[in-house]
């Protein structure tokens, strides 16, 4: 966060830009070509994978300009009609999309490895003025500590880890209704902890299961929500 | 003085036995959640807002009031035992905080942390009762073209002047407006963006664009770290909690320094409470060069927690009165119990106070309690609390996620809207992998249809003539305070690039 500096607005690569950028070039590469497959050379791509997201910007205000051009209008919708509002957010994500993609060509930024970095959402510079920080010693202070055997890693993605929970969650989405909550809760609790580092399998069966009977047994039985019970009807009473 | 009497009224319904339980739940919950990294009392109260369905309204308020605070209570055990703020709003905190614990102070800066929150929040809550109805008589003279001023306020705010890159910061910004436009306009009946389906008609829910982007985006951007990094070094928890009276008398003045700092900034939507925490610091930090004092930077100065707990609390306090009687959030968690407010059919805003006075006074109320509550099962136990750090990072983000799809699935036990989970939690994900700021999306999915419709009513009244915008005189203020905003905001880049340059 507060290591970007200088890089915002006119995508001016300043020194203190640079000096920062990740040294293994090389290894930076491997997320931006997975971030981004077009195909373009790695190299050019490292640093600026951030295109993704005006890609992603533009293809928001593609799907807005579409459903503006297609939108039934009502007879006797008043003045500034239904249209009027989306016009303008899709020509500010226009605007933005080719703005950010111009910032990220031109100075490619690192991937700031910290996960605490994200958390403020705030201009390290407003920050720095209000709280007299000296962002070279105080902020650094709350970094995170690095893993000693991943040192030339900690800047990248590691999608392996990302992709298996995404893939548990969308799983989870699939069978929850014809598996039911209590077991297919307690196997995407089970999957978490165990993509994310558990070293206890067994042990975690328990746990998930206790934890997700522990939630229906609450929520279902005591605040009457409606949770789906799968191939568990009927088994308990007090699965519903 | 109306206001004692409907605040003592208040109490009357607040102590009854069953709305103290619900605050006492909310305390213990929202302490929890604070304390627990990757969860912030935004997140709780999303989560918990289906599930309060089957209450009451006012018990629900009750506990989610009580929430709200309890996870600024919690939020800095785990910036000064660990270094590892859980929330943006413990940074400041954390600084002198974790000097103090390795210094074997760790305690008394769990105590000062309590005892900054309570103050903080207690000044805070006492103006907002004393100030409400005046809050109130200002919000009606607001018509459509003074409520859009202050929706753009909140946006330019949000995404221009606070965010660290305006273009980020705005995109941000646009995709919160485009999530907030999905569904039927209610000013012409028109279906927006649904593609068809009859599912979207009623829009995005704004609990699962939370979970989604809070909860799931934390949980996959934890994912591509946590292999990745070491452990944090736990500091154990020794001494007396307590301040003695020479402490006290040091941290007094900090305490009412950083209250006054987060007050005005309740009221202004710049992202919750990370300036005036921010604030609060820097001030502590020059006065303790004035004094010479060595402590501060060095092993950990009590005023420095002080200051910037205080501010994080009297932020909350007047956010409430803000969202209450002008009906504005000006952080996360006010979106959401704006979101609560929507969900029982109530529109906070000057009305409120006539039409649901028996919801409002109780709710008032039930801050006061809400705190005494938190300073007693905060200042004694903020050791045991900090047991909560020894959950394994795995099973705390498991939970995590569980709750997530939990919590959406029982707003309408809809697959779509868990579907839209999955896909706004990649978006959350995107977002924080590239510094992309997260608070203007929520703001602008609440606000949008707020700013929308006042826009448009606003021109339909003028036919057109966009001066109806700039024809009184709170409308101009507000675009004026804007500008000069933004002016300081471009100076103080540029200078800031200028210095990274040399």
């Amino acid at each position: 966060m507060t290591d970007n500096t200088g890089t915002d607005n006119t995508g001016n690569a300043s020194t203190g830009n640079e000096s920062r950028f990740h040294p293994a070039a090389g290894t930076v590469t491997d997320a931006a070509a997975s971030a981004s497959p077009t195909g373009s050379p790695q190299s050019w791509l490292a640093g600026r994978s951030e295109l993704v997201v005006a890609a992603l910007t533009l293809g928001i205000a593609v799907f807005l300009t579409i459903g503006i051009v297609t939108m039934d209008i009502p007879d006797g919708a008043g003045a500034p009609g239904p249209t009027f509002f989306p016009t303008i957010v899709a020509a500010l994500l226009y605007v933005l999309a080719v703005l950010l993609a111009v910032q990220v060509v031109r100075a490619p930024r690192p991937i700031d490895g910290d996960s605490n970095s994200s958390r403020v959402g705030v201009s390290s510079d407003l920050l720095n003025d209000v709280g007299d920080i000296d962002t070279t010693s105080e902020i650094r202070v709350i970094r995170s500590t690095v893993h000693p055997k991943t040192t030339a890693k900690i800047g990248l993605t590691d999608w392996k880890t990302t992709g298996i929970v995404l893939a548990c969650v969308i799983v989870f989405v699939l069978i929850l209704q014809p598996v039911g909550w209590l077991l297919s809760a307690a196997a995407l609790f089970w999957a978490l902890a165990r993509a994310l580092g558990s070293r206890r399998p067994v042990f975690d069966i328990g746990v998930s299961l206790i934890f997700s009977s522990c939630m229906q047994l609450a929520f279902s039985a005591g605040l009457g929500l409606t949770l789906p019970s799968g191939i568990l009807t009927g088994v308990f009473s007090w699965i519903s | 003085m109306d206001q004692l009497g409907n605040l003592l009224e208040g109490f009357s319904v607040a102590l009854t036995p069953m709305n103290l339980v619900f605050l006492v739940i909310g305390a213990v919950l929202g302490t929890a959640v604070g304390v627990l990294p990757g969860l912030g009392s935004a997140m709780a109260v999303a989560l918990l807002l289906p599930v309060t369905f089957s209450l009451d309204p006012t018990g629900a308020f009750i506990m989610f009031a009580s929430i709200y605070f309890g996870g600024l209570f919690g939020d800095s055990t785990s910036g000064i035992l660990l270094n590892t703020p859980g929330n943006s709003s413990a940074i400041a905190t954390s600084f002198e905080g974790h000097r103090m614990a390795k210094d074997g102070r760790a305690a008394k800066a769990l105590g000062t942390a309590a005892i900054g929150a309570f103050m903080g929040g207690m000044i805070a809550t006492t103006l907002v009762v004393f100030f409400s109805p005046y809050l109130v008589r200002l919000a009606t003279l607001f018509g459509p073209a003074e409520y859009f001023a202050l929706a753009a306020f909140a946006f330019v705010a949000i995404s221009a002047v606070v965010a660290e890159s305006v273009v980020r910061g705005l995109i941000a910004l646009g995709i919160g407006l485009a999530l907030a436009m999905v569904g039927i306009d209610g000013q012409s009946g028109a279906a927006r963006f649904t593609l068809g389906m009859p599912e979207f008609f009623d829009g995005i829910s704004i609990i699962v664009v939370t979970v989604g982007l809070l909860a799931m985006g934390e949980v996959l951007h934890v994912a591509s770290r946590i292999h990745r990094e070491g452990s944090a070094t736990r500091v154990t928890t020794q001494g007396s909690p307590y301040l003695n009276w020479r402490e006290f008398k040091q941290a007094l003045p900090a305490f009412l320094r950083g209250t006054s700092f987060g007050l005005p900034f309740g009221a202004i939507p710049v992202g919750g409470s990370e300036v005036p925490t921010f604030l609060a610091y820097g001030t502590e930090k020059k006065l303790a060069k004035r004094r010479g004092d060595t402590m501060f930077g060095g092993r950990g100065a009590i005023q420095g927690v002080a200051g910037p707990e205080a501010a994080g609390n009297a932020t909350a306090g007047t956010a409430m009165g803000a969202l209450l009687a002008l009906g504005l959030p000006t952080s996360a968690t006010a979106a959401m119990m704006l979101a609560a407010f929507q969900q029982y059919g109530m529109q906070p805003g000057p009305l409120l106070f006539e039409r649901s006075a028996d919801l409002v006074w109780p709710l008032l109320a039930s801050l006061f309690v809400g705190l005494v509550i938190l300073l007693i099962i905060n200042l004694p136990f903020a050791s045991v609390w900090a047991k909560l750090l020894l959950v394994p990072k795995h099973y705390l983000y498991a939970g995590v996620a569980v709750f997530s799809v939990f919590g959406v699935y029982a707003i309408a036990s809809s697959m779509k809207d868990l579907w839209l989970l999955v896909a706004i939690g990649v978006l959350g994900f995107v977002m924080r992998r590239f510094a992309i700021p997260l608070a203007p999306v929520l703001i602008a999915a609440i606000l949008g249809p707020l700013a929308e419709t006042e826009l448009r009513r606003a021109l339909a009244v003028s036919e057109g003539d966009v001066g109806i915008l700039v024809a009184s005189p709170i409308s101009v203020t507000l675009y004026a305070i804007m500008a000069i905003a933004i002016l300081i905001s471009i100076v103080q880049h540029l200078r800031h690039r200028r210095a990274a340059a040399l």
